[in-house]
């Protein structure tokens, strides 16, 4: 799904070209985890280690000057560890709080499904609120804020999967996959020498940064573009093979996508291709389908894609407007 | 396997054309007409053959040349003499068109133009069916052409359009499978292609099938022929089967009824005292459809000048005279057509061998075996003037050959036509007064004389029990027809007569022989039909049932003078033509009748009356079919007006919807989910444009950003561009 004819926004795609410089291929991702920075949302990335998955990460915070954390989670992690903790201080005799990896601008939350479910909802909460509570007390996350959660697919052994309803606290779920061929041999080519991350130069403030996403909330949706997300998630709703659809804050979510989407793409409005595109990332994982379509081997991909292609798109305003 | 399919659509394209061309041979004097279907099966081939065109035309022009060659040039080919004939045909023609005389085109032209028409037409039907792969226009005309050619002439298509309906079905059904192959790019395999075709046979046979055997509606509306047929008036003996006839002398009267189609041309004219009737033939076996004869060997080599033949004894009185007659090209028969009485025939111009008939007293007029029409001749007659008391006092046996044939009846002659022939003569004692009370019976009792509103007996329905029990509206045929056969029914020999009436005098002082007689001009309509019924010791007698017709032979009264009776019949036979005679009846006749009959205006205002009944309804029907089947096409014309007249958001968000329609319909589908940008592309790709991002960049400002002007302009030159492509 290559968009190339169609111009991007020259900021963007400063920081794309950046990320180009390290990331070999992976355009999708690129520019998926841009939406999801600039709809300030989140990313869940679900694939095999060794793709790329913090380097993508690390690029993207280098690029726009930010703060990069990263948390490995272990199954004896403690929230404690995530939130960060107040100790003592003989000299002032008070309590002071040392921050944890949370309170970064962006975070690579690796391997999320491997540690306990409290450990797991300390960093999920702190998605959903923008701030923590330590010890009694609120701390503000810092702005932008942005976590790339992994998890690994293969290894369930030991492992505590994401619950349905903290899976749509992301944004965005996706998978990387292995580069090509091509790509791989360019990669060998790229890091054969110093690795080329190390002479990245920052191409975006956060200033800027901030200023995007606020641009990003000024993209106007029009009312059929409304109508046709609502046509899209309620279809989800309907569809035979599903036995929880998706909620309003999908919805929402789909909404917020688009109009990021329409932003990268230097459009100050959304067209039902925007929608299109992201429903491909922000719906499958807010699905659950009945247990007979999983043993048919549906997947919830598959039933987006079909819904997408069902679903009429509008093409003119409504008479009574 | 794509190529099979397409020659089988394009065999069914051919056999589409040639129910055109079938009526052709069989209505047009056309000769030789299966030289022209052979020709147009020839154009065919070579353009199915794709044969390269610097072969094809010359092989055609070949062609063509061997077809004139054959019909008109009887010099050797290509030898001097057939360069002359040709060369003085040309130029001839070529005079004519410059001088715009259309009707001075020799036969040899006509064929040339016909034939040019058909090497069109075959390359015309290649490119609708193999090229553009569109049949239905194709078929709707053939439809259309085959249900007027039978409504409007005596072609039977009840066949044909059968014929064609299959054929459609087919060429539909083929054209859909080539599409969808050819749409996927595939190669058709052999199963999947008879997977594909059992089914469209099995619901062509189906649909004829269901068709065949549902129960029919009879026609809703009335025959629109009547309506041109009233017009003008007419009676006539009709020919053909049934339906439509056109009015004229014709031979076959196996099946009679309907409504015919009026026909003023000039069969001959004849001078003579006055007005006769000319007998052609009688016919003695009624069917319940109609009439057939026995014929019997003719004889032969009689003396034109003493023909020895007579249908009354020679106790008759007759009065001598002589009278000339004159065919023109219309007719055709074959026979003599003579007065009541007629002893001797002379002037015929070449010798022609007369068979006499004696059973029908029809004259046939051969040479070398051959029918063939004498131009003209001239007659001895004695008109004759029955005496009513021997009419009424004969009371001599029937001869057994006249019993024989003329008591006839088949078994569809109703009880009640039998007990109403009972009635209607009960209370007369003699054979005279009988076929009188009968012959009468008609002239009221809610008769209705009428050409136009004929039913024709259906399934088992007799005739003449239609006619005068049901629909009690008809002209001649059913009159003498019924009247023959309650005489039969009544046990009195009657015989049922064809030939014309008088016709309509034209000279007063035409002089022949020395005498100044008059001339008279006889139509087509005045073909007529009436009923002799026989009398022992007096031999046949005419009788003449039909409303607004008068008996032409004489009755006289002898010393029986207390009937009313004789003092008509001795007037001077007056045949008139009916029209004329309605407006002297006017009880007897319809409301629609008579506003017709009353004066030409009136006439002329019903007629457009009910020529309205038929184009209204048609223009209905037609005109929306019309706009619809080309809407993409007048509607492409009428935004591209808009939108160059003034590019505004309104007239350019109507164009570019109407653009994406003809898009769907002409181009590629869009899929319901389908984008317009990913459309667009998918559009440009084909075309190898931009133009179609542009315009929908465009549009998706106007729909999705609300925005309320446009971004650019000469979007309409895009859009031009794009319908232009898309309709070609």
């Amino acid at each position: 799904m290559s968009q190339s004819s169609f111009m991007l926004n020259s900021k963007i795609a400063e920081v794309i070209k950046n990320i180009n410089k390290v990331i070999v291929g992976k355009e999708d991702a690129v520019i998926l985890s841009m939406v999801a920075l600039l709809a300030k949302g989140h990313v869940l990335l679900e694939d095999v280690p060794g793709v790329g998955k913090t380097m993508l990460v690390r690029t993207l915070a280098k690029s726009m000057n930010c703060e990069f954390r990263r948390i490995q989670f272990t199954p004896d992690l403690l929230p404690s560890d995530v939130t960060g903790v107040s100790i003592y201080n003989p000299k002032t005799t008070e309590f002071e709080f040392r921050p944890g990896p949370i309170l970064g601008n962006i975070v690579l939350a690796d391997e999320i499904n491997r540690t306990s479910p409290k450990t797991q909802s300390s960093l999920l909460e702190g998605m959903e609120e923008a701030n923590i509570t330590v010890d009694g007390r609120t701390v503000p996350l810092k702005h932008p804020f942005f976590v790339m959660a992994t998890q690994n697919p293969i290894e369930y052994e030991g492992t505590y999967p994401l619950p349905e309803a903290q899976l749509d606290r992301f944004l965005l779920k996706l998978k990387m996959g292995y580069p090509s061929y091509q790509e791989e041999m360019e990669m060998l080519a790229r890091t054969s020498g110093t690795h080329p991350i190390d002479s990245l130069d920052p191409v975006m403030t956060l200033e800027e940064l901030a200023q995007a996403q606020e641009s990003v909330r000024e993209v106007y949706v029009d009312r059929t573009i409304e109508q046709y997300i609502v046509s899209l998630t309620s279809a989800t709703r309907e569809h035979p093979d599903v036995y929880l659809g998706v909620s309003p804050r999908g919805s929402m979510a789909l909404m917020k996508a688009a109009k990021a989407y329409a932003y990268i793409y230097d459009r100050d409005y959304t067209v039902p291709d925007d929608v299109q595109y992201v429903a491909r990332f922000v719906l499958p994982h807010r699905l659950i389908l009945t247990s007979e379509a999983n043993f048919e081997g549906k997947t919830a991909d598959d039933i987006i894609e079909e819904l997408i292609e069902a679903t009429r798109v509008p093409v003119q305003r409504n008479v009574s407007e | 396997m794509k190529k099979l399919l397409l020659s089988l659509i394009y065999i069914g394209g051919f056999f589409l054309l040639l129910e055109w061309l079938w009526p052709l041979g069989i209505l047009t004097n056309t000769q030789n007409a299966g030289v022209f279907y052979l020709y147009a099966a020839f154009c065919f081939f070579l353009a199915f053959m794709q044969v390269r065109w610097y072969i094809a035309v010359p092989l055609k022009l070949l062609g063509l040349i061997f077809v004139l060659d054959g019909l008109f040039i009887p010099e050797r080919i290509f030898s001097s003499g057939w360069w002359s004939i040709l060369y003085e045909q040309l130029m001839f023609n070529a005079e004519a068109v410059w001088a715009q005389e259309w009707w001075d085109f020799t036969a040899f032209f006509r064929s040339l133009l016909f034939l040019v028409l058909l090497w069109l037409v075959s390359y015309l039907l290649h490119y609708w069916l193999v090229i553009a792969r569109k049949a239905l226009f194709f078929i709707i005309l053939t439809f259309i052409y085959i249900t007027v050619i039978d409504t409007f002439t005596p072609y039977e298509a009840q066949g044909a359009i059968i014929r064609t309906f299959i054929l459609a079905a087919f060429v539909l059904g083929l054209l859909q499978l080539e599409k969808e192959v050819s749409d996927d790019r595939k190669e058709i395999k052999w199963k999947t292609a008879i997977l594909a075709l059992v089914p469209l046979v099995c619901a062509v046979l189906l649909a004829v099938a269901a068709g065949a055997a549902l129960p029919k509606f009879s026609p809703q509306w009335p025959d629109p022929v009547p309506y041109l047929e009233n017009v003008t008036g007419g009676a006539g003996t009709g020919g053909g089967e049934g339906g439509v006839q056109k009015v004229g002398y014709g031979e076959n009267d196996s099946r009679l009824g309907g409504a015919f189609v009026q026909d003023d041309t000039l069969v001959f004219q004849a001078i003579v005292e006055d007005r006769q009737y000319w007998r052609a033939e009688s016919k003695d076996q009624y069917t319940g459809k109609g009439w057939e004869d026995t014929l019997e060997e003719p004889v032969t080599g009689r003396d034109p000048g003493d023909i020895g033949y007579s249908l009354f004894e020679e106790g008759v009185e007759t009065d001598p005279s002589q009278g000339f007659i004159d065919f023109t090209e219309e007719a055709d028969f074959g026979k003599l057509l003579y007065p009541y009485g007629m002893t001797a025939i002379g002037n015929l111009e070449n010798p022609l061998e007369i068979e006499l008939h004696t059973q029908t007293g029809e004259m046939e007029t051969r040479s070398g075996g051959d029918a063939v029409q004498p131009a003209s001749y001239s007659f001895d007659y004695g008109a004759p003037a029955f005496d009513l008391r021997q009419l009424r006092e004969a009371s001599g046996e029937d001869p057994v050959s006249v019993r024989e044939k003329y008591l006839q009846l088949p078994s569809s002659v109703t009880e009640r036509t039998k007990e109403l022939a009972s009635d209607v003569v009960s209370e007369y004692g003699n054979r005279y007064d009988k076929a009188k009370a009968v012959e009468s019976y008609f002239s009221s009792n809610g008769f209705e004389y009428s050409t136009t509103d004929v039913e024709v007996p259906e399934g088992d329905e007799d005739y003449v029990d239609q006619f005068v029990f049901e629909t009690k509206k008809g002209y001649c045929d059913n009159y003498s027809t019924s009247m023959v056969v309650m005489l039969r029914a009544e046990g009195i020999p009657a015989r049922w007569v064809k030939g014309f009436t008088g016709g309509e005098i034209k000279e007063t002082d035409a002089e022949l022989f020395g005498e100044n007689l008059n001339a008279y001009d006889i139509t087509s309509a005045n073909a007529h039909s009436w009923v002799e019924v026989y009398f022992p010791d007096v031999g046949w007698v005419p009788f003449e049932p039909t409303q607004g017709f008068t008996n032409n032979a004489d009755f006289t009264s002898g010393t029986d003078t207390d009937s009313g009776e004789p003092e008509r019949s001795e007037e001077s036979p007056e045949v008139e033509a009916p029209d004329q005679q309605q407006e002297g009846n006017p009880q007897q006749i319809g409301e629609e009748e008579g506003a017709e009959g009353s004066a030409e205006n009136g006439r002329g205002e019903g007629f457009l009356r009910n020529l309205l009944w038929w184009i209204v309804p048609a223009v209905i029907l037609v005109l929306p079919a019309v706009m619809y089947v080309t809407r993409l096409r007048w509607l492409s014309w009428y935004h591209g007006r808009r939108l160059a007249k003034n590019e505004t958001p309104d007239s350019f968000q109507a164009a570019y919807r109407h653009l994406l329609v003809v898009l769907d319909k002409k181009v590629q589908k869009r899929g319901e989910g389908e984008t317009l940008r990913t459309y667009a592309k998918a559009i440009d790709h084909r075309f190898e444009t931009v133009d179609m991002q542009h315009l929908t960049t465009q549009y998706e400002r106007l729909v999705y950003r609300k925005e309320q002007r446009l971004q650019r302009a000469g979007l309409s030159e895009l859009w031009e561009n794009l319908i232009k492509k898309a309709l070609s």
